[in-house]
Formats: C-alpha cells, structure tokens, sequence
C-alpha cells in the first residue's frame, strides 16, 4: 500500500500539488485506520490527508480518476478522444487558428493596436515592424514578452504625428469585447493582490514596532500600576497617533485608458477597508465618487455599471480641467487629514481649460500627489496632452505600461505613505543622514527624523520626478 | 472503537446532518489524534459541527475566538500579577522573619531566590483557552474559531500546541496535554493560512450541500415543516445561489427562512410568500430586487 500511495503522491506533485512526506505518512495512516471500503470512502481518505488547499480539489480528483481508474491506462497523460478531436480540428484548420490566436494571447509577439488584429495578419505585421525601422505610418509597437529591456525597446520615432490613440498600454487586441474580468482573471489579480497585501501588512508591522520600541509614557504607566502600589508591572509606551493612511484615487474611465483603469478599480475593491481609508473617484468628463459603490458591489458589476455609461458619460471627451475644479468646490473641503492623492490618467484634456490652479490647491491640501500615466515622457506635451503641466504639481510622476508596473508603483506607494504621511518628510528621506547634535530637548521628534532619513527610498524603476 | 457510520449516526442524533467527507474527517481526527482544518463559506455549519461534536461525544467545549491582534496571553496563558502582587504583600511579615536570619543581603537574596518557583507556580497562572483545554480532565473539544482573523504570528504560536499538544512556558517548562484535545480550526478563507499549519492539520471543505442533504438538514431541524415545502424551498434557493448575489444565502439562511415559513404556517411558496420574507434570505437591497424576481419568474 505504502508503495501505491508514494506513486498517487508522485503524480500528485507532478500535477502541482504540494504534498510533505509527512502527509503521505498520515494518508498510509488514515488508510490503514479507515479501512480501504470502498473507492469513495478511499478517496476521502486521501482527499482528507493529502490536499489541503481548496483550489487543489479539482486536480486532486483529476489525478484520483486518472490513478484509480477501472480501465487500463493509457499512455499517461493522453486522452484518445481528445488527441482525436485534436487531430479532427488540425485536419478542418478550426483548431490551428485557436491556436495562434492563443499563441499571439499568451506567449508570441503582442501588437498594441486600437484596431481589430487578427491572427492572419500577424506575420505580416511582424515583418512590417522589422523592416520599418522608422515606423513611419504604421501605428504599432511590437513588444516581445519576457523581454525585460523593453524600457529601452526602439519605439517608432514618429508615431504620435497626430492626437494618437494610446497604443502604449498593454491590450489585448479582443480586449474591448469582453471588458468584464473572466473568474480565472479574477483570482490571478486577487493572487497578486494577496500577495502584495501580505508584504505590506509586513512592512507596516515592522514600521509600527520601529515606532513603539523603548518610548515609555512615564504617567499613564504610573496610572495604570495605580493598584499595584506603583510598582511598574503594566507598561505603557508611548504610541504615535494611529493614523490610518487616506488615500484619494481618481480613475480616468476614459477609452483610451480604460484597461488600466480595470486593475486599478480591483485593487481599489480589495484594499478597501483593508489597509486603508480609500475614497475613489471615476471621471471623464464629470467626477463621480464611487467608494461606497466599490465597497458594496461585485467589482464585476461595477464594472459593467461603468461600461455602460452609468456612472460617468462615457460618450464625452475627459476634462481634466473640468474634473479638478468641481472636485475642489465638492469635495476637497471634506478630504480629512492630508490624504495621498493618486490621479490615474493619459493627462489628454481635449483642448479644454486646463485649470491647473485647481490641481495646484488639491495639491496644496494634500500629503502627496501621484500621476500614473501609460504614455511616454516624451509625447507629454504634444497635442492636447497637458501631462508636462499637470506633473510638474505632483510629487511624482510614474510611467505604467502594464499590470506589473502599476502593482510595483501601488506597492511602493503604500510603503511610502505608512511610513511619512507628508511631504516633509518624504523630501528629508532623500537627503543624506545629518548628524545627531547633543540636543537632548529634540530627542523625540529626532528619532523619528533620523528613521525616515534611514528608510531606503522606493524601488520604482521608471521615477520621474517633476521639478516644482 | 467508534467507525465511521457511528460518527454519522452520533451526529445525526445531535441534529447535524454530515455528509460522508465531514464523517470520515472527523472519525479520522479521532483515531489520529489530529487536529481538522475547516475552510468554506460562512454559514454551512463549520462552527455548527464543532457544537455538534462536542454535544454528542460529550466533551466540553472550549471555544477560542480569533481576532487580530490576538496572542499567546489571550491564546495560551497569562500570569497573574495582581495576584502574585496581593500574595507578597500579604505574606510580608513571613517573608520578613524568613529573611531575618539571613546574615547579610548576599544571603537575603539567594534564600528568597530559592523560593522563586513559589511566585511562578501553577497557582498563578491564568489558564486561557488553549491551555484549558489541554489540561481539562475530561478530553475536550477545542474549537479555534475564525482563524482567518488572526496574524502570522498566532498561526505560528500555534504550531508547536497542534503538533505537539504542549505549551511551553519559560518559567515552568513545558506543559502536556493531560488528554489531547480534538481539535476543530475554522477559516473564512479571507486569508491564506500558512502551509505549515495545514501540514499539521487534516483538510476538510465544507461547501454548500446537495440537494438531498440540504433537505434532510431543514426536515431535521423543523420538523414540523412538510417535506415537499423542504424540497421546494432548497430547489429555490440552490437556484438563487447560482444569481451573481453579493451575499448568496448559505445553510444558516436556509433554516431561518424555514423558520420564518413554518412560524408562518405556509404551505406552498409563491411569488408573494417569497417577497413577504425575502429578507431570511437576501442581505443586501440588491439582492432582495433579484431574489423577487426569480421568485416571480419560477412561481409566477
């Protein structure tokens, strides 16, 4: 039996399930205990000692079927009907093209174009992009997956000659038929997430540890130790105030950014209440507050809600200029503390009224201020683009092209804003450690100075500070 | 020795309707002396088979409620130190005439070192729910509820008491069970639990029940309901599960509707029954909107 069960445990692990040797003992374990009775009660049995992750049951079962099946094997890991299907569909040519459709999806050469690329004209497109060095006319970018220098990939000198759509960010080209996130999306994003939200729940401990350490508040020690005759056996240490980090996000839902504006909004939904106090705001044209819709509404739904025009017209040019001065006459008088301020946008106002003195009293309100934009520095200020004007108010100006950039930029975000909650001290974290002087009447406020000089500033890759 | 079927049958007879898996964990759990991790969505009795247990195997129940924040001062043991403070004050006089004999301080503090296990002795020690269990004369039935809601730091904290069934205490050493405990973890699943918890435990998914079994659960909990109003009911719900809802009603919701419908002695649902007590079922205004309109839509 030991010897059965090491094999099932074998193909377990080769369908990606992680079992212990310690599991594999207590399934031989359970089995002897248990009785082999019968093939369900066996399959509990294992299911019970072996698997111990819910998203493993399927394989579990799969595997269990495949291992313990009545028939006689097969060639492991081949499905006659299915090989034959297969072979039917390459015979009728239905099946190659889902192929390089599938290819050209996961792992081949992306196009980034706004218009409907199909599988047939990828060769073509390709070649196009290898001989045309200058990329005069052809409104494409080639990006090649797993290619991690492609920050420095040639973009096509001149490809923005006219107010150009955003081709930049990361879509696919099927992208706009089906904007609802597929439950396999879902759960990678919640993965990522997960993820993330552990490493920051990490960093912030560590902050707040750093933070308590070895401040004793002398008075309410005593008064706490009242009963005990004053004998110090309740400490009491001295806290900062707790500061739940606020964070205001605007959402640009516009076409040309919309696909960003998908993580974006998942992210929102599942940090909300989690970490922070996030207030969101979707515009185009007009600005919407919709945090308690994030908090109360399926993300999918919400989604859809948006695609369909019903929280924002989705018809009209974004205003940038518009959207800063009504979120200043409704809102900015009831933003809390200094909140962190993310504005998530191409910065392409249509030609309307800039009205940047109005980001300017946002910004003069806020702890700090972040532009997440997916074009490159250097079309900021072509066409309608105010993107060069409205960044050099913000603190920081990031480039984002895909998921991944947007999630390490989020990431270092939250960092940053655990730790200073403003500006002041954002600024001092960059300047060099300055030498303690033997004022001890500072003391306090130095030690917690001298810490955020320590702090290693962020990881993002593509920083652009904005000179103010 | 007990066998599956029994665990099946006991739980009958407690009222919990188990399901072969749920059986086979539990008749496992007592043979093997480990403890089961159970994982689901709220609602489809994860806590409900620990009352169960422990009701029908006679163990008493200790219950520890995760939160965050929590740690082994709530978890495992805390010492008592008005009471150890109290103690010394009280017994000032006899310490007084102890230590007179002394010649010098040198002496003073060694002999009253050597009494040091008198303050950090069983008698100080506030046994919290872990503990208590462990040292309980009848075997118990430990329920670590909601563990989810706990950090790292707990998860870990518990490692070496689930493995092992002891507690170290720096002052006393290390504890054993007197009896090991069975124990039940549940989780939401809003965190992922570590992997090296799971190891130790074995995994039960708790989900929504079949059909039949859901059928049985509310006949045996309102029996006064008829079976066909159970059958009715459970085929609806199981369709207003399959809605997108932002709350989709789970097991408990199930047998309070079944209370509301047999406090209102109703034999059949339709469309007006249903909109009258939607709110068993449905948490959120959205939902109730949708829950109506299936309603309209299957007994209209």
């Amino acid at each position: 039996m030991e010897r059965i069960i090491t094999r099932f445990v074998m193909a377990l692990r080769e369908r990606g399930i992680r079992v212990s040797p310690g599991e594999s003992l207590d399934a031989v374990q359970a089995l002897a205990l248990g009785g082999v009775g019968g093939r369900e009660s066996v399959r509990a049995l294992l299911r019970l000692t072996l698997v111990k992750n819910a998203n493993d049951m399927a394989a579990f079962e799969e595997v269990f079927d495949r291992f313990f099946s009545s028939r006689p094997p097969n060639v492991p890991g081949l499905d006659t009907t299915a090989l034959l299907g297969a072979l039917i569909h390459i015979v009728e040519g239905g099946q190659l093209k889902a192929d390089l459709q599938e290819k050209h999806e996961e792992d081949g050469p992306r196009l980034l174009v706004d218009e409907e690329v199909t599988a047939e004209d990828l060769p073509d497109l390709l070649s196009l992009a290898e001989t045309d060095d200058d990329g005069a006319g052809a409104e494409i970018m080639v990006q090649l997956d797993g290619y991690r220098g492609k920050m420095d990939a040639p973009t096509p000198a001149d490809y923005y000659l006219k107010s150009p759509p955003t081709v930049a960010f990361n879509q696919n080209p099927g992208a706009k038929k089906h904007l609802v996130f597929t439950p396999q999306e879902l759960a990678d994003m919640q993965e990522v997430v997960c993820r993330m939200l552990v490493r920051i729940r990490k960093d912030v401990q560590r902050m707040k540890e750093m933070e308590s350490r070895g401040k004793l508040h002398v008075i309410r020690t005593i008064q706490k130790n009242y009963r005990h005759g004053m004998v110090p056996f309740l400490l009491s240490l001295r806290r900062k105030r707790k500061e739940k980090p606020r964070l205001v996000v605007f959402c640009d839902v516009s076409y040309s950014v919309s696909h960003a504006t998908r993580f974006m909004l998942l992210l929102l939904h599942t940090l909300q209440n989690r970490v922070m106090d996030v207030r969101s705001f979707v515009f185009n044209k007009e600005v919407v507050e919709i945090t308690d819709l994030l908090r109360n509404m399926p993300v999918n739904c919400l989604l859809e809600t948006i695609d369909k025009g019903e929280i924002v017209n989705l018809d009209d040019n974004s205003d940038y200029g518009n959207v800063f001065v009504s979120f200043k006459k409704k809102h900015l008088e009831n933003m809390r503390g200094k909140p962190a301020i993310i504005v998530m946008g191409d910065g392409r106002n249509n030609y309307n009224e800039a009205n940047d003195w109005a980001l300017e009293e946002i910004r003069e309100k806020a702890g700090y201020m972040l532009w997440l934009t997916p074009e490159e520095r250097d079309i900021w200020h072509r066409g309608d683009c105010l993107m060069e004007l409205y960044g050099s108010y913000c603190d920081r100006v990031e480039v984002v092209r895909d998921v991944d950039e947007l999630s390490r930029v989020v990431e270092d975000l939250f960092c940053t804003l655990y730790d200073h909650h403003d500006t002041r001290a954002w600024k001092r974290r960059r300047e060099p450690k300055v030498e303690e002087p033997d004022d001890y009447g500072t003391y306090y406020t130095r030690g917690r100075d001298a810490k955020s000089a320590n702090h290693t500033p962020g990881r993002g890759r593509s920083t652009d500070r904005c000179p103010r | 020795m007990i066998t599956e079927q029994e665990v099946k049958d006991l739980l009958r007879t407690g009222g919990y309707i188990a399901d072969e898996a749920i059986a086979t964990a539990v008749f496992l759990a007592l043979r093997m002396e480990k403890p089961i991790l159970i994982e689901g969505p709220p609602g489809v009795g994860k806590t409900g088979l620990a009352k169960a247990l422990s009701a029908v195997l006679d163990f008493p129940l200790v219950r520890l409620q995760c939160y965050e924040g929590i740690d082994e001062g709530k978890a495992l043991y805390d010492w008592e130190y008005g009471k150890q403070l109290l103690y010394t004050q009280l017994l000032r006089t006899q310490l007084d005439n102890y230590l007179s004999v002394s010649a010098d301080l040198r002496e003073a503090v060694e002999r009253l070192s050597a009494e040091e296990s008198l303050f950090f002795s069983r008698n100080f020690l506030v046994q919290r729910p872990i503990l208590r269990s462990f040292l309980s004369e009848k075997r118990s039935l430990l329920l670590i509820d909601e563990i989810d809601r706990s950090g790292d730091e707990f998860e870990a904290l518990l490692l070496e008491c689930l493995s092992d069934f002891q507690v170290s205490i720096p002052e006393l050493g290390v504890i054993e069970a007197r009896q090991k405990p069975l124990v039940i973890l549940t989780s939401n699943g809003t965190r992922m639990i570590s992997d090296a918890l799971r190891r130790r435990c074995l995994f039960l998914y708790i989900g929504y029940p079949e059909f039949e079994r859901e059928v049985a659960i509310v006949c045996a909990r309102y029996p006064e309901l008829c079976e066909t109003l159970a059958r009715q009911m459970v085929e609806f719900l199981r369709k207003v599960r399959e809605l997108n809802l932002r709350k989709s009603p789970s097991v408990s919701e199930t047998l309070d509707w079944a209370q509301v419908l047999s406090i209102l002695h109703v034999s059949q649902l339709t469309p007006e029954v249903v909109a009258n007590t939607v709110g068993a079922i449905a948490k959120h205004q959205a939902d109730l909107q949708q829950v109506t309109e299936l309603a309209v839509h299957e007994f209209g």
